[in-house]
């Protein structure tokens, strides 16, 4: 096998690289030597690069069970003098807070850098939190790349700084910035890095309330040398007018890039100082206060939350400056994603310009949407489709995070609601206490994540609930990363598969079926036979994630579905299971054999509509 | 036209239809020819079947969000899609669209209607200042794949004039970047594409 492109040894050379593939090349300049994450966009290409690399030689990687997981694990490979990466969605932070918090006290010797990957405009997340706020309550000195060249160059100096320090350090990016490509030039690939050893030392690493004590006073102390860093950091950039001018500017994160594409279509590049942050955590105090006091106007522009304004505006308290500092309005609120347009509006209300010109409306007629959906033989529309034959609305649908939650879509609405994952167990459980009859849907690695302890209070706690596992046998909506569900023959030989049945029975749980997803009649009878009972039941509808078996398991269904006879059985289906293969041919129904999966799900709801035929015999 | 400008191009199309390894194929393109790239795009839920967008800046441009009537150069790899994207057209911008459907599943559930192609062509010239449409999907077919048909779109684009570079240079850049056994149907398509556009827009 050739050797990955990101594995060049060629300093100088440059490639076009996606954020996160920027922030793989600069660990590995680095000398990383562990890498765990749980996947999540936007974050997922980190360490599905590192794997794709294969580079055993230089790190040890792994797809940790969650993000608390991953994070312990990382935390105690740094204790073990490794330069250690963990990588996760903004969201997956919460999960792997609690061992944070207190590393940053003990410290880590080898260097610890913790990638959150922000999501602001929810892209494909529950909420748009910005993370910063965890560099500030956790005392984790942050970077916030705005470009694939600063990505790459970051990360090696957060683990320059991770391990210079010995604190764990946040590498903070957001949507933009992991998923844009961008060029880099390479620098050179390290041989092997060395670990440094081990020592003990419990009145450090053993935080016991005299011990805490002690440590919060050296974690500060460390932060303060951050600051020392931050003052003369090359990612703190001032752009000053070569005469002093009144207004100033000072931004971070994708922001800058915004501001740089506005300055130049508004022709206001010679108007401004600019102060941009790079390292933005700890503030370099001292420059940005000389900033403040050199102009008597000063602009703050950062997306998401108004953290850095906020700080600005203390500061200037604090020095007694006479500044006037204008952060968030009406145009640059803290919701969604900043633009171009929108930070040159904000620009012109700011100096007294003329604004830009509003888009023109082009009174397009409303188009038919195209909402994201389950796949054509997709496993997940089977169960839906039989819970809602079984009990209709009169259960609540408790969802989970995975592709399943687009079982919220009509004519499924398998979900009635979901705060995070691993709460269809859990939160399920607490809206049944109040007298709702629930049904819950958690998918196979979403149960590995955090459903494993919700199922243990649920049967612990004498829960009313029926849980359906989705188990497709992979982490599909983030592009199929390995959990422990999956089958022993797609882990390799360094991982071990766990058995999801094994484990369920083992927490006391009797009323257990495992059933082929496929299979409507199994899957309407079981929950038919579950429908009344009382405590917790447990259906694992077991089925291949559909492009998975296509992609890596080489699997394709030898047989599509095609349409015999027309009628109201024909058109009930259409309405009720909503394949995305099917399509109306003026009023016939027909299915598309270019997209059926062979899943044969429509041949058991209406026999006589449908039937198989071989794959080759049926003309695309 | 004047090629050392500032461009930005706006990609859509539908999950599934390749849309960002055209834009990267494109990007490493512009690279190799020494221009100052960005390329933006969205991954994750959206690719379910839904709406794939993606941006490439070329010339120095950093914003990697469009806002409404900023692309240069709208690249629609489905027509609707096309449509629905237009709102991000500048004033003068030019839009290179494929003609061959994917509806979406409420059309095909007869839910909603389809837009017809003609609507969508109007809809367009009123606001582009030139504007192609290629049945990119058939040319793929015919040249060996439908992920080819992609090929279809970004050869017109160069052959249209309106990117820094020429058809030539895609040619390269399809033998340095895309994978041996993915280039003869890709060369293949650019191929198509120069035909097509010779025959149907050489006025």
């Amino acid at each position: 096998m050739s050797k990955h492109p990101l594995l060049s040894e060629k300093a100088g050379e440059i490639q076009l690289l996606l954020g996160n593939e920027a922030i793989v090349r600069g660990a590995l300049e680095a000398g990383v030597q562990m890498v765990t994450c749980y996947p999540g966009t936007p974050s997922s290409e980190v360490v599905d690069t590192f794997k794709r690399i294969q580079a055993p030689e230089r790190y040890r990687m792994e797809y940790s069970i969650n993000e608390k997981v991953a994070m312990e694990v990382a935390c105690g490979a740094a204790l073990g003098g490794a330069m250690s990466l963990v990588t996760m969605k903004h969201v997956g932070l919460n999960v792997a807070a609690d061992p944070l918090f207190t590393t940053a006290y003990t410290g880590l010797p080898g260097g610890l850098v913790v990638l959150s990957a922000d999501d602001p405009g929810c892209h494909s997340s529950q909420n748009e939190q910005d993370n910063r706020g965890y560099a500030r309550i956790a005392h984790l000195p942050c970077f916030e790349p705005a470009q694939a060249k600063e990505a790459y160059a970051m990360t090696k100096a957060a683990f320059a700084l991770a391990r210079e320090l010995e604190q764990p350090i946040m590498l903070r990016t957001t949507t933009r910035i992991s998923h844009v490509r961008g060029p880099v030039t390479f620098g050179e690939l390290p041989q092997k890095t060395s670990l440094v050893p081990f020592q003990k030392n419990p009145q450090r690493f053993v935080p016991l309330p005299a011990v805490a004590r002690k440590r919060h006073v050296a974690v500060e102390e460390a932060m303060e040398k951050a600051r020392l860093v931050a003052e003369k950091s090359p990612f703190n950039i001032e752009k000053n007018q070569p005469t002093p001018v009144e207004f100033g500017i000072v931004t971070s994160g994708v922001a800058r890039n915004y501001l740089f594409d506005a300055l130049i279509s508004q022709g206001l590049e010679d108007k401004v100082d600019i102060f941009e942050l790079g390292m933005t955590w700890p503030l370099p105090t001292e420059r940005l206060a000389n900033f403040l006091t050199r102009h008597k106007n000063v602009l703050v522009l950062e997306e998401g939350d108004a953290y850095l304004e906020h700080d600005l505006r203390a500061l200037a308290q604090e020095k007694g400056l006479n500044v006037q500092i204008s952060g968030k309005d009406a145009t640059l609120t803290d919701l969604g994603e900043y633009s171009h347009r929108l930070v040159a509006k904000r620009l012109a209300r700011w100096l007294g310009t003329p604004e830009p010109k509003e888009p023109e409306n082009l009174n397009i007629q409303e188009l038919p949407n195209r909402p994201p959906n389950l796949c054509p033989g997709c496993s997940h529309r089977s169960v839906y489709y039989a819970a809602r034959k079984v009990f209709g609305d009169s259960v609540v649908y408790s969802s989970d995070i995975g592709c399943y939650t687009l079982g919220v879509v009509p004519p499924m609405r398998a979900a009635d609601f979901l705060f995070c994952m691993g709460s269809s167990i859990s939160g399920g459980s607490g809206l049944a206490a109040m007298g709702q009859k629930v049904v819950s849907f958690i998918g196979d690695s979403t149960f590995f994540h955090s459903g494993l302890t919700g199922l243990a209070n649920a049967v612990f706690n004498k829960h009313n609930l029926l849980l359906v596992i989705l188990d497709n046998g992979t982490t599909a909506m983030t592009g199929h990363q390995p959990n422990p569900g999956m089958l022993q023959e797609s882990l390799g030989d360094n991982c071990v598969h766990l058995d999801l049945e094994a484990i369920v029975k083992s927490f006391g749980v009797t009323d257990l079926q495992t059933i082929n997803a496929y299979n409507v009649r199994s899957l309407i009878k079981a929950f038919t036979e579950f429908k009344d009972k009382d405590g917790v039941r447990v259906i694992i509808a077991k089925q291949p994630c559909v492009l998975y078996a296509k992609r890596q398991l080489r699997k394709v269904q030898p047989n599509v579905a095609v349409v015999i006879s027309q009628g109201e059985e024909t058109l009930t289906c259409l309405k009720e299971l909503a394949c995305p293969a099917f399509y109306r041919n003026g009023d016939d129904v027909a299915v598309d054999p270019s997209l059926c999966a062979g899943c044969m799900v429509c041949l058991q709801i209406a026999p006589k509509s449908f039937k198989a035929v071989k794959r080759e015999e049926v003309k695309s | 036209m004047a090629t050392d400008a500032r461009l930005r191009i706006y990609f859509t199309g539908v999950g599934g239809q390749g849309t960002l390894t055209a834009t990267n194929l494109l990007a490493k393109t512009a690279l190799m020819t020494g221009l100052d790239v960005v390329a933006g795009e969205v991954h994750g839920m959206a690719q379910r079947g839904g709406v794939v967008e993606s941006v490439l800046l070329l010339g120095g441009l950093r914003s990697p969000k469009l806002d409404l009537n900023e692309a240069d150069l709208l690249l629609g790899f489905e027509p609707l899609e096309t449509l629905r994207g237009l709102p991000y057209l500048a004033p003068n911008g030019v839009v290179i669209s494929s003609s061959n459907q994917l509806p979406p599943l409420s059309v095909s559930l007869g839910a909603a209607n389809y837009p017809d192609l003609e609507t969508i062509k109007a809809n367009v010239n009123k606001v582009a200042r030139k504007a192609f449409f290629l049945p990119a999907r058939e040319l793929g077919v015919q040249a060996g794949s439908i992920q080819s048909g992609n090929t279809v779109l970004i050869a017109c684009a160069c052959a249209c004039g309106i990117l820094p570079f020429d058809i030539e240079t895609l040619k390269k850049g399809i033998n340095t970047f895309l994978a041996p056994k993915l280039q003869p149907a890709n060369l293949k398509a650019l191929d198509l594409a120069k035909e097509y556009l010779q025959k149907e827009y050489s006025k």
